[in-house]
């Protein structure tokens, strides 16, 4: 695997380390951006297998962004996550194209699944397509 | 403003009955005086035709001097001024006032008028005169020439005159003028008296139909106006105004619940733009600590205690996650979307999420749902967070040990005793007597003030109609008679026409929804309470959820606080939310829910919603 598998879009760099940590110890490269034009002008876009975006940026709301992406790499799974998990933000985020949604905070196992489950679908997605 | 409506109601009236007394005083008297004079006037002539037939006989014989006696003794009579005979010159020949005898009158004097005709008729030669300060009548009645007075041996009068003198007779008007002037008095006096009557009767009724109601509607409304919702007026009767009593009652109750819920809206919207803001700010920094934490304790060959430790972090910051959960989920507390629904459906679905952790805790659960339920109006997701909420609050309450769990539903029959809850109570001043700083069961309890000796208690009262729980800081001895007063402005709550019929000591009542009373016994230890209005509605049918456990129960001082926000028996692993939400959803439902626990042997929780309307008719057939 060469480059950054994962993109992750989130203002708190807490969380943009520990991501990178948790996913980094199980073999998988993150590159990072601290807003939503960072993360967008970010050349691992056009690589990445995976993003994860913030839901609350300081530029623009997260919904925004995932349309952005979506409209460059329709293909490309991109996982919501938030502080501020609500059933509602879930929904909204799904009708948007978000491939999940991961509520804040969350363990290491659990970002590790969530990660390997969408980037499965997308395996099976890009192999339907191909 | 309240003087202005009867002074003007009672002076208006006034006035147009004293017109009209006096109109018709007037024409009164003036009919009754001349019917009076009517009559005097003919006893006049009856007199003066007496005199004259009388003294005919000696004018023939021409033996004056027993004329003047006659006329004299006549004259007499203190109702007649006095009787005269004119010649035909005029001149007076006789008269009862022997000093005017021989004299004429002045020309064109009151004795002159109507003697030069035949004989004129009576009214004609009746006249109405004054001397002095005496009003009199004058009657002229003229003497005619007669044959037997041209035959007459005296020869005094020839054949061809008609008229040979006048006899007038003068009667005194005081008696007529004293009877009018008495008709007078005693009309002028009724006419008083009857303004008298009528303007205090009128007062009085304007004070109690209109101003007082008036006075009542405004000092209400200025009650409100202050901000006291919990105002209600005394409806005093069918009319307008008590029609628009009950239409200010009905509107201020409308206020004070639509206050109410506001003021809980306004609560939750605070509570969830902090919880927003929290979660937001706080799930940032623990994602760091949760995920490098349980990173590490993953860590192969990590010394075991360092790995324990590492679990205890990341199972505290698992909690924190819940808290914030938890104070998300409350601050998104929505109105119920109620449709039909089945309790048992929702009953089973909780079941589902929750069965995983009842097996990881060796919780067995006893599902007994009744086949006949009725469908309740109510918000199927909400319900199911209630019972979730109370399956996990039982599984907590039995522990690592293991237990049983039974969840239960029934149709059932609400009797008002015993469960109704006392949602509004006021003094009859109209000061709520709920009291939100003491609570049981999630609602307000009912404080009043016991009076007996010089002592005084502060006692609570449950809120749920025939439960009738004292609770006062200092207990009260048992079967002293109080004095029970509000709290508040001390306004007397007694009902002295309401003993109690279990001990006989007397009642005190507080007013609740609609102003009905409800009453209760004033004998400490004697547990009488009556609802007449509710009895009267009766039994309302229900759908009930229970949910009981073995576990450990609830301590007795933490029943009462137990639907407080942030309230929790959990130690460290509550969040204190879970049953303040389980509360406000099932108060929002119209139901009630109500917890029995006794600590070492369990507790049971019973939710109670009213039956759907629809379904209503199924249920009573």
């Amino acid at each position: 695997m060469t480059g950054d598998d994962v993109l992750v879009i989130d203002d708190e760099p807490v969380v943009r380390d520990a991501v990178r940590r948790v996913l980094g110890a199980n073999g998988l490269g993150v590159a990072t951006a601290g807003d939503g034009a960072a993360g967008l002008a970010h050349p691992a876009l056009a690589t990445c297998r995976l993003v994860l975006c913030d839901l609350m940026l300081p530029d623009r709301s997260g919904m925004d962004v995932l349309q952005d992406i979506r409209q460059r790499r329709p293909g490309l799974p991109v996982v919501v996550i938030t502080g501020y998990a609500t059933p509602d933000h879930a929904a909204r985020a799904a009708e948007a194209g978000a491939a999940d949604f991961l509520a804040k905070p969350f363990e290491a196992k659990e970002l590790v699944d969530m990660v390997r489950r969408a980037l499965t679908s997308t395996d099976v997605r890009g192999e339907r397509r191909a | 403003m309240r003087t202005r409506i009867g002074i003007q109601f009672v002076a208006v009236v006034g006035v147009v009955i004293a017109v009209a007394i006096t109109v018709l005083a007037m024409l009164t008297l003036r009919s009754h005086r001349r019917e009076m004079i009517a009559q005097l006037t003919r006893s006049a002539d009856l007199l003066s035709e007496t005199v004259k037939r009388s003294t005919e006989d000696y004018m023939l014989e021409n033996r004056r001097e027993r004329v003047l006696r006659q006329i004299e003794a006549i004259g007499r009579d203190e109702r007649i001024d006095r009787v005269r005979l004119f010649n035909k010159e005029g001149r007076i020949v006789f008269s009862s006032d022997a000093a005017e005898v021989g004299r004429l009158p002045e020309p064109g004097s009151e004795a002159c008028v109507g003697c030069d005709q035949g004989q004129p008729p009576l009214d004609e030669r009746t006249r109405i005169f004054t001397v002095g300060a005496r009003r009199l009548l004058g009657i002229a009645n003229p003497i005619q020439n007669q044959p037997s007075c041209s035959a007459a041996a005296c020869h005094a009068h020839p054949p061809d005159e008609t008229v040979l003198g006048v006899l007038d007779v003068t009667m005194r008007l005081d008696d007529v003028d004293q009877q009018i002037a008495a008709s007078r008095r005693r009309i002028a006096a009724l006419a008083v008296v009857t303004i008298a009557v009528t303007g205090l009767l009128l007062w009085v009724l304007s004070r109690r139909l209109i101003v007082r109601p008036v006075e009542a509607l405004a000092a209400g409304t200025r009650r409100v106006a202050a901000g006291d919702l919990t105002t209600t007026i005394a409806v005093t009767g069918r009319h307008e105004l008590g029609e628009l009593a009950s239409a200010f009652n009905a509107m201020t109750a409308r206020l004070s619940d639509d206050q109410r819920q506001l003021a809980q809206a306004d609560k939750l919207a605070s509570v969830g733009r902090l919880a927003a803001g929290v979660a937001h700010e706080i799930n940032n920094p623990l994602t760091g600590v949760l995920s490098y934490a349980s990173l590490l304790a993953e860590r192969p060959g990590l010394n075991p205690e360092m790995r324990a430790d590492l679990e205890v972090v990341v199972r505290e910051t698992k909690r924190c996650r819940e808290i914030v959960r938890g104070l998300l989920d409350f601050a998104r507390q929505t109105p119920p979307r109620r449709q039909p629904t089945d309790l048992n459906d929702v009953a089973r679905r909780a079941v589902a999420v929750v069965m995983n952790q009842l097996q990881l805790r060796h919780v067995s659960l006893a599902l007994d749902l009744a086949a006949d339920l009725p469908a309740v109006d109510a918000d199927a997701n909400q319900m199911q967070q209630v019972l979730v909420n109370l399956l996990l609050n039982a599984t907590d309450a039995i522990g690592e040990r293991g237990g049983t769990i039974r969840l239960a539903s029934r149709r059932s029959e609400l009797p008002p005793r015993g469960h109704e809850l006392i949602r509004r109570a006021v003094c009859p001043a109209g000061c709520d007597l709920l009291d939100a700083t003491s609570r049981v069961g999630g609602s307000p309890r009912i404080r009043v003030v016991w009076t007996h000796g010089d002592r005084e208690w502060t006692v609570c009262l449950d809120p749920v109609y025939g439960r009738f729980n004292h609770l006062s800081a200092e207990p009260c001895p048992e079967g002293v008679v109080a004095l029970v007063a509000c709290p508040r402005c001390r306004a007397s709550l007694a009902c002295p026409d309401h003993p109690c019929p279990d001990c006989g000591a007397p009642t005190f009542a507080v007013r609740g929804v609609a102003d009905e009373p409800i009453h209760l016994c004033t004998r400490t230890g004697c547990h009488y309470t009556w609802w007449e209005a509710r009895e009267r509605r009766g039994a309302a049918p229900i759908a009930e959820l229970a949910v009981e456990d073995d576990g450990r129960g609830i301590p007795r001082d933490a029943l009462a606080k137990l639907f407080e926000p942030f309230f929790t028996t959990k130690g460290v692993r509550g969040t204190g939310l879970g049953l303040a939400i389980t509360w406000g959803i099932v108060e929002g439902h119209g139901g009630t829910i109500d917890v029995e626990s006794e600590e070492g042997k369990g507790t049971r929780v019973t939710v109670r919603l009213p039956v759907a309307a629809s379904d209503q008719k199924r249920v009573a057939a």
